[in-house]
């Protein structure tokens, strides 16, 4: 299952769309020496106006797509159904080689958007976010490919109006977005917060009300604006998204058991 | 069970009952009932008649809005052991082009557990594909991709094999290699179930034939006995003369013409016995000087003809 979702489902224009998201990766990471002051800012800002935002679900969704609902559109999911193959096996199966792809493609991309930008130590939590919300994200894309009929018309409208756009202002939507979720991983463990959280002393007043000039050891205040109150930083986003990804999954699973295989024709 | 309904078969490998499967309002098939047995047996009926939903529906990518399937005793939809018995080959183009023959059909063995990779080379063999075996399914033609199908659906050696439209694309070479293939299946025991649109297809490769038309049961029976049942329906037939109205004049003399109409050049005859006609029709245009510009039978669709099987 993995090796042929590996070699079937990923072909050369999804291929080619993924290379091009991981130069616009790596275009990001330039882009942000157009930001002036620190770098680790100038790369968390980056990070979370795009490639979080943008390259992370776009790349989810070419591969995420690929992987099962392409498939299922094209009728060439029929060989894989009639077989004695568990439907779970089938969505982990794909799920996984999808994740390895997206993984492979991002996590580097990442990592290296951070480098160029000039912010080596946020590259590992970059490229940790990226993995693993693009985990979730494959998950999530292979239960609407076998949802719904047309399921990249609703990926992109979950994607930019689910997430962005509702999940930019209610919460509860972004705590099951891997978009956020993922952002939430790389704000959570890029070394600078923790330098700010270390350096401020108690009872300061919240971030946004701090007026300026700050001595030099606290520019890593605006790292913090990031953060997303009601969301959870680091490894308790991780946790998260892995949740996303097993109710994804499960929710897969299910579908393809009673999924209807209707063809073209006739 | 009742074999005196020549829809059922004595002990069957496939029962179908009440079958009813819809679209929205789109009606495929309506309180269907047939059976299949060991042997080969054509599903015969025109475009849109609902032999590809029957067939959907007997494999399990269709579940019945009313009625049950069975194979072997199971449900297909409920209990994905039955695909151990059970394979289909679509009539959609569509396969995995990224793929080679070889690679697609040892990825559908090992679907079944199989990682003997000389089954895959055996099945390709049989559907006379090993040349190509190592070519991308993208760059196969309509008949290559049937044969490839078809030597997926033979990895498992399964003990129904539901073919939809399996001869489309092929040349009259490969088509006589696939029937035989087919006629060996049925004659190991295997039930072969194979939908066609054209009688004369199904006529050579199933002994039984199920005809639907609409959704429905139109005529079940040995393959003899539908075609007899056919050949007795009204037809009709264009001749381009001339002299039309002369050999319209001289057409309604002959007995085994029913009737017959005159536009321009066109002579329109409708008869129940065009065989008869056929041989008559040189005689009679000779006999008044009449050149035969054409001559075509105008109801060689099918459609006509299933048609009058329901009436």
């Amino acid at each position: 299952m993995f090796g042929y979702a590996l070699r079937a489902c990923v072909p050369m224009k999804r291929r080619l769309g993924l290379g091009a998201l991981c130069l616009a990766a790596l275009g990001f990471g330039l882009l942000s020496h157009t930001i002036g002051g620190d770098r680790s800012h100038a790369f968390a800002q980056v990070a979370s106006a795009a490639l979080f935002p943008l390259v992370l679900p776009l790349a989810g969704l070419v591969i995420g797509d690929a992987v099962l609902g392409a498939e299922v559109r094209a009728g060439t999911f029929h060989f894989t159904w009639l077989s004695p193959v568990r439907t779970l096996t089938i969505a982990i199966g794909r799920w996984a080689a999808g994740t390895l792809v997206v993984g492979v493609a991002l996590g580097p991309s990442f990592f290296a958007a951070a480098l160029i930008a000039g912010s080596p130590r946020s590259a590992g939590a970059a490229s940790l976010g990226a993995i693993t919300g693009g985990a979730a994200y494959v998950a999530l894309f292979i239960a609407i490919g076998v949802l719904v009929r047309r399921a990249a018309v609703v990926s992109l409208a979950v994607v930019f109006l689910g997430e962005r756009l509702l999940g930019g202002v209610l919460t509860g939507i972004a705590q099951l977005s891997p978009m956020w979720e993922g952002r939430a991983v790389f704000t959570g463990l890029a070394p600078t917060v923790h330098t700010f959280s270390s350096v401020l002393p108690p009872g300061l007043p919240p971030p946004g009300s701090l007026q300026g000039p700050f001595p030099p050891q606290t520019v890593t205040v605006h790292i913090q604006t990031f953060h997303r109150a009601g969301i959870p930083d680091g490894w308790g986003a991780v946790v998260r998204l892995a949740i996303i990804t097993i109710v994804a999954l499960f929710v897969a699973t299910r579908r393809l058991r009673v999924i209807k295989l209707a063809g073209s024709t006739d | 069970m009742s074999t005196h309904d020549p829809a059922l078969v004595d002990d069957p490998t496939v029962d179908v009952r009440d079958l009813s499967v819809w679209f929205g309002p789109k009606v495929a098939l309506t309180e269907l009932t047939c059976s299949f047995g060991a042997g080969v047996t054509g599903l015969l009926g025109p475009n849109g008649a609902g032999k590809t939903t029957l067939m959907r529906a007997v494999v399990g990518l269709l579940p019945p809005n009313l009625g049950t399937v069975r194979v072997a005793g199971r449900d297909p939809r409920a209990d994905r052991s039955v695909h151990t018995l059970m394979a289909m080959v679509p009539e959609d183009e569509a396969v995995p082009e990224q793929l080679t023959a070889r690679q697609f059909v040892e990825y559908v063995a090992a679907l079944h557990g199989i990682t003997d990779r000389r089954v895959a080379a055996a099945v390709l063999e049989r559907v006379d594909l090993t040349s190509a075996a190592d070519r991308r399914l993208g760059g196969f033609s309509k008949g290559m991709r049937q044969r490839a199908k078809i030597a997926a659906a033979l990895t498992a050696d399964p003990q129904v094999l539901v073919l939809d439209e399996p001869l489309n694309g092929a040349d009259p070479v490969q088509r006589a290699h696939l029937i035989a293939l087919f006629h060996g299946l049925g004659d190991d025991g295997r039930t072969v179930i194979v939908s066609s649109h054209v009688l004369h297809e199904v006529e050579r490769m199933a002994e039984r034939v199920i005809v639907i038309l609409q959704g429905r049961l139109a005529a079940a029976g040995g393959r003899r006995a539908i075609r007899d049942a056919m050949a007795d329906r009204p037809q009709r037939m264009l001749v381009r003369t001339p002299k039309a109205r002369r050999l319209a004049a001289g057409l309604l003399k002959l007995e085994q013409v029913a009737a017959v109409s005159v536009d321009g050049n066109d002579v329109t005859i409708a008869t129940t016995r065009w065989r008869d006609l056929a041989l008559a029709l040189p005689s009679m245009a000779k006999r008044i000087d009449a050149r035969l510009l054409e001559v075509r039978p105008l109801d060689d669709s099918l459609e006509s003809l299933f048609k009058e099987l329901v009436r």
